[in-house]
């Protein structure tokens, strides 16, 4: 029964779990807020990961009831993500994968998604969504590969939202989606945004620019509210996502689609997905903010399924890389 | 202890309380590259318990956001050791 320890810092949120065979024994984490109108930067982001990691390691063994001589092998994520923060966190993974004579496992941050989707919600082979601040990909498994069927050409979803919130100065507390979601239920009037789907693809910079433009003009002309803007931009955004994904999924004839990152746990998008799965017969399954959003257990969660089948990192090839592709991955654990 | 010469070398000397520690603060410090692809270099080796750091910079600039963040990651090293050593065996 293999017991392991994820770290988990790419981004804004700093989170180290536990795992046994597929039981979360704990899973703590901290989130870097930025005040509004600000995004979070390398350097400051890496600092509250150094002043904090510590206190969160020790949260994870205590909640966990654990010694560290009850932990198999130390997860860390390898990338993507941003440098500085990564570098940190997996600093610390290192230090105590040796202190305590532990193997390391380098996890690709997309894949610890993936892996935590499916062990949360039980899907079998599903056509994944993953969407986050960093991150938009739609996914499918096949021959030892999660092969990228559509992604961003330019910005993640989550990046459209956060730069649209600091637009608006809407709080980042606790996240800058979380607040637009609640201010689109407010909305009743659908603003006209552009609709960029190429092929499988699709892009978001250009009507975060649009938007970035019009805001302020039309919300000091009375056209609209700021509620309806957060409503618009989430009904175009999301219906692009349903478009790839519906399409993948009719290319793999898959039955099952499953929602991760942090996007992933707004309740618009699940439901807009709902519907788009319902029609075509088939399942949908996502999961709350716990292990949608960036969590030490997911790659943990990982890190266990690579330490199964026999895939360990050799310190020095723990070095993390701020690009690393989700089809990079030999996926040795499934068939 | 740390040493700059002219030649754009410049080095630096940490002494650990135990040659083991010593080696895990290099394998902890070692794998990452430089972020900056040129102009900077850095080398760690261990000899019994102390770690030596060898930088090349063309520039004072380059060098010191190198050595600035590597000793900011050496202390995050010592304070993890502190809190979740002594290593076992």
């Amino acid at each position: 029964m293999p017991v392991i320890i994820g770290f988990e810092g790419s981004a804004n949120k700093i989170g180290i779990g536990i795992v046994r065979d597929g039981e979360v024994l704990s899973n703590p984490r901290r989130t870097y807020v930025t005040p509004p109108g600000q995004g979070f930067l390398p350097s400051d982001t890496a600092r509250h990961h150094r002043s904090c990691v510590l206190a969160v390691l020790q949260e994870a063994l205590h909640e966990a009831g654990l010694k560290p001589q009850d932990i198999d092998a130390v997860a860390f994520t390898k990338g993507p993500g941003m440098g500085a923060p990564l570098v940190t966190v997996a600093i610390v993974a290192r230090t105590v994968a040796q202190l305590w004579g532990k193997p390391l496992l380098g996890v690709n941050h997309c894949v610890g998604h993936i892996e935590m989707g499916r062990l949360v919600t039980g899907a079998q082979n599903p056509t994944v969504l993953y969407v986050s601040g960093g991150n938009t990909q739609v996914i499918a498994y096949s021959e030892h590969r999660y092969r990228i069927f559509g992604e961003t050409i330019d910005i993640a979803v989550g990046n459209c939202l956060d730069r649209f919130a600091r637009v608006l100065k809407i709080s980042n507390d606790p996240s800058p989606g979380y607040n637009i979601e609640q201010m689109a239920k407010k909305g009743q009037k659908l603003v006209e945004l552009p609709y960029t789907v190429k092929g499988m693809d699709v892009s978001f910079s250009g009507i975060l620019s649009h938007i970035e433009e019009v805001a302020h003009k039309m919300l000091s002309a009375g056209e609209c509210t700021p509620e309806d803007l957060c409503f618009s931009l989430q009904e175009t955004l999301f219906a692009m996502l349903v478009e790839i994904t519906e399409r993948a999924m009719a290319h793999t004839g898959s039955q099952e689609a499953l929602i991760v990152g942090g996007v992933g746990c707004n309740e618009r998008l699940q439901q807009m997905m709902e519907i788009m799965c319902q029609e075509r017969g088939a399942k949908l399954f996502a999961t709350d903010e716990r292990f949608c959003i960036d969590n030490g257990a997911m790659i943990a969660q990982a890190g266990w399924e690579m330490f199964r089948s026999g895939q360990i990192t050799s310190l020095e090839d723990s070095w993390i890389t701020q690009r690393y592709r989700t089809d990079e991955v030999e996926v040795t654990w499934r068939d | 202890m740390f040493l700059m010469a002219a030649s754009g070398v410049s080095e630096l000397s940490v002494p650990f309380p135990s040659s083991s520690l010593a080696r895990i603060a290099l394998g902890s410090l070692a794998p990452d590259p430089e972020p900056r692809k040129g102009g900077i270099s850095k080398e760690l080796s261990v000899t019994e318990d102390t770690l030596h750091v060898r930088w090349r910079a063309d520039e004072a600039r380059i060098l010191r956001v190198s050595v600035s963040s590597f000793l900011e990651h050496l202390s995050l090293v010592v304070e993890t050791m502190d809190l979740f050593g002594p290593p076992v065996a």
